[in-house]
């Protein structure tokens, strides 16, 4: 028992001594001339507010009845204020931005004092997922700010908030969310088991999260669905959805998620069930395009010319005839580009990258077909692919896309449309094999699922949505009860 | 011998039928109205039908005695000739898939050299195809099961667009019906029968099945509706080609698709031979799933290396058969062995299984 104090005091020496070499670490001792008691504040001046000592602790403890320790719950008035013997837990709460007091002569109880500086910026417009109709709200870099945003849409007891902390060394919070009740326990089980299990130092944002938590990281496919919009949240936390928050990250992850969720932008709930779905099959149809154009147009051109009409063939044919390079070529140079003048856009300035786009777009497209580089048709293909692979709502997928040409154009210039047959046919096995959190990933495609089509490729009115997604498995499969078979009107009843 | 499946790796009932349906429709749709016109003429779509009746019976035989048995083909081998002879019949099966696979394969590619890529190189085609069926068998039977849904779902376009057909086709040409004796019709659904074979498969993969008994009317669908393309296919065909012309064509299905136009495509073929790779890659994979797993069963091999090992048998004996005589022998040798199999071994097995357990129940009783 001894030995364990002794180690105990040790430590905290240790601790005194690795702070002292730190500038922000601050040790001020202040006596107060009332009860003639002298006690010591110690904190990490970069993580306290300053303010907070100046104005709710430091006047009461000089100058109130202060004599021990524990008067300090009564005296200053601060909801955060612990009182403590552990002396474990002084490094945690110190790098948490509290306030350490010890009264001189007692130092094995003490006290901690929240007075945490919050810097960060407000809830701001959403970027990534902008929508013109509905709230305007997206997620920050605080934790407790972006939980606040979900708890005013979900106010009831059933929403549950476990907390988890992961990273050697970054300490982050991880917040898991669900209904209870609703949500299949198994899928909260998974997602905890998992981010318990997570060995990494350093965890700054979400995005590591996904990767590390997947259920196969070798795959281009993101496998967890992140969003920013806390409307979103709030909806799939209806439907039985865990949601994971990260401490200094303005992107939430929602599992378990499916494919078509990646191509279903959350305005589509906004609009009318007519619209929307309008716009999820175009959506789709973008992306099919942006995969195969370009690769069909190799193939054909390499292989197969006497599929196109005559008429087209004219068109195709004048368009190629003084260009020197095979069709491969053509389409491989225009691709890169594309892919050169996207990241060169990504990081830069709006501003510049605005000019950037023009230069790019029109200068060295305009360029390249009158140098007789490339022809005018395979510019026109490549710029709508370009343009369709923008059009999906979550930004991970469309990176995906891009990612999934290549191989299809070197299929397509080995074995021209069977190439791309079989090219298909190894992305279809992938998607086949891929989970997310253990679920089906190309559901309710495959297992076919009929009751879930109805919020798949199209999105069918609010009526038709009363149940749950089968994919979930949850404990209340209904979201809300059908009302009692009305009379059916006929036309002139009233 | 039954070994337990976890619930977790088994299928829906429902899907079933597109097993079922995918396992008969290979490459031998392209091609079966010129074998079965042969000797029935154009009275030959009555013995589609025959052959499609007799393939639902040799269904409800098969259901019969997997329920009997209570497992798959080996439990179904152990309980009627005993563990020892019913190991060696049942291994004999790895080799009737391997020969299917190669089968197919061959017969796949060789359309496509002839259609579209004279130059195509049988080793490198087969290579890669064979790396993508292991792909497929190592995401488990589901996968397996997903890839024969695809299969079907998405080159169903092309059964539709069979439609521009119609007004080209005169279907005067089936008449007079009735103008040819029954032991031609006979001699015809037996040709038809190498066209609908595949479904034995269900043998193998019957413990994979969540709720079997459910899945009968699945089966019996798939069954249904292969021979309703096979037909509909049909006639097409002889309205589409002059009996003596579909003589002269190998593949009339193929020949067919010429006649499709759209505004953007002119020769549809190629895009029919390309997509018929997905149409004949769960054929090839379940074929492979059930060789391993059946080298699991009695030589308990794991899946793991048996499937790697039987694919590059495969991907041997497929590159070595060249020309168009072997290609032939080989199909014929196939469908005979398939036909062999469905129609006089499954029936006495079917006998076999009976009597075993009357002979047991007798056991029992005394």
């Amino acid at each position: 028992m001894f030995n364990l104090f002794k180690n105990k005091n040790h430590e905290k020496e240790n601790l005194d001594k690795l702070l002292a070499k730190s500038d922000d670490f601050k040790c001020i001792e202040y006596f107060n001339n009332k009860t003639n008691v002298s006690f010591t504040l110690k904190f990490l001046a970069t993580l306290v507010d300053s303010k907070t000592i100046q104005e709710s602790v430091l006047p009461y403890l000089l100058e109130e009845n202060f004599k021990q320790i524990e008067d300090a719950k009564q005296i200053i008035p601060l909801a955060d204020i612990q009182l403590s013997e552990d002396i474990s837990q002084i490094e945690d709460k110190l790098f948490t931005g509290s306030v350490l007091l010890t009264v001189s002569g007692k130092e094995n109880k003490f006290c901690f004092l929240g007075a945490r500086k919050e810097i960060g910026r407000n809830v701001s417009l959403p970027e990534v997922e902008f929508s013109v109709i509905g709230p305007k709200e997206s997620f920050v870099e605080s934790l407790d700010q972006n939980l606040n945003l979900i708890r005013k849409r979900v106010p009831v007891k059933e929403l549950i908030m476990e907390k988890l902390t992961v990273g050697t060394l970054s300490k982050t919070k991880v917040a898991i969310l669900y209904i209870d009740g609703i949500t299949n326990p198994e899928n909260v089980n998974t997602v905890r088991q998992r981010i318990e299990d997570i060995e990494f130092d350093e965890i700054t944002d979400s995005s590591y999260i996904v990767q590390i938590i997947s259920d196969n990281q070798n795959s281009p496919f993101p496998q967890l669905l992140d969003t920013e919009r806390p409307d979103r949240i709030s909806a799939i936390l209806a439907e039985g959805k865990v949601a994971i928050f990260v401490d200094g990250s303005p992107h939430a992850l929602i599992g378990p998620t499916t494919l078509v969720e990646f191509f279903s932008s959350f305005e589509d709930y906004y609009l009318n069930w007519i619209l929307s779905s309008f716009f999820r099959l175009i959506r789709l149809f973008a992306v099919v395009f942006s995969i195969l154009v370009t690769p069909v147009y190799v193939a054909t051109l390499s292989y197969h010319y006497e599929l196109i009409p005559i008429d087209l063939m004219n068109t195709l044919v004048a368009s190629r005839r003084a260009i020197p390079f095979p069709p491969i070529l053509e389409a491989l140079f225009l691709e890169l580009t594309i892919e050169l003048l996207r990241e060169a856009g990504a990081r830069l300035p709006t501003k510049v990258g605005q000019t950037i786009g023009i230069v790019g777009g029109i200068v060295i497209g305009t360029a390249s077909v009158q140098a007789g580089l490339t022809s005018n048709i395979l510019l026109i293909f490549i710029a709508l692919a370009a343009l369709a692979s923008f059009t999906t709502p979550v930004y991970r997928i469309g990176n995906t896309i891009r990612l999934l040409r290549f191989p299809f154009l070197l299929f397509a210039e080995v074995w021209g449309l069977l190439g791309i047959v079989v090219c298909f046919c190894f992305l279809l096995t992938h998607l086949i094999r891929l989970t997310s959190l253990g679920r089906p990933y190309l559901e309710p495609l495959y297992p076919p699922r009929m009751q879930d089509l109805k919020d798949a490729f199209i999105r069918l009115s609010f009526d038709k949505q009363r149940k749950r997604p089968f994919l979930l498995n949850t404990k209340q499969p209904n979201r809300f009860h059908k009302k009692a078979a009305k009379y059916k009107k006929d036309i002139e009843d009233e | 011998m039954n070994s337990n499946v976890p619930d977790s790796k088994k299928i829906s009932p429902f899907l079933v039928f597109f097993l079922i349906h995918t396992m008969q429709s290979g490459v031998g749709i392209l091609g079966f109205q010129r074998f079965i016109a042969k000797t029935a003429g154009y009275d030959a779509w009555m013995s589609i039908i025959l052959s499609g009746l007799f393939v639902h019976i040799l269904l409800w035989m098969m259901f019969k005695m997997l329920k009997i048995a209570d497992g798959d083909m080996t439990s179904i081998h152990t309980f009627v000739l005993g563990k020892k002879i019913g190991k060696i019949f049942s291994s004999f099966f790895i080799l009737y898939f391997c020969l299917f696979t190669v089968a197919i394969l061959r017969s796949y590619i060789e359309v496509v050299q002839v259609w579209m890529f004279p130059e195509l190189r049988t080793f490198w085609f087969a290579l890669v195809f064979h790396i993508l069926v292991i792909y497929i068998v190592f995401g488990g039977f589901r996968t397996v099961a997903g890839i024969a849904f695809f299969s079907i779902i998405l080159p169903f376009y092309i059964a539709v667009l069979f439609v521009v057909i119609i007004p080209y086709a005169d279907f005067t040409n089936l008449l007079p019906i009735f103008d040819h004796s029954v032991k031609e019709l006979l001699l015809a659904s037996r040709d038809m029968s190498f066209t609908l074979l595949g479904f034995e498969t269900l043998l193998f993969f019957y413990p994979f099945i969540q709720n079997p008994e459910r899945s009968k009317k699945w089966a019996h669908f798939g069954a249904l509706y292969t021979t309703m393309l096979c037909i509909y296919l049909a006639i097409l065909a002889f309205g589409f080609f002059p009996e003596a012309q579909l003589q002269k064509n190998i593949w009339p299905t193929l020949a067919m698709w010429k006649i499709i136009k759209l505004p953007f495509v002119e020769r549809f073929e190629y895009i029919g031979v390309s997509n018929w790779g997905l149409v004949i890659l769960p054929n090839i994979c379940i074929c492979l799933w059930c060789a391993s797993r059946l080298a699991k069963q009695l030589f308990s091999i794991r899946q793991k290396t048996s499937v790697p090992a039987i694919a590059i048998l495969c991907l041997i004996a497929t590159s070595l058969i060249s020309t168009r005589g072997q290609i032939n022998i080989l199909t014929d040798y196939t469908g005979k062995v398939g036909f062999y199999f469905n129609f006089i071994y499954v029936p006495l097995l079917f006998a076999g299984t009976l009597i075993a357990k009357k002979v047991r129940n007798r056991e029992k009783h005394t």
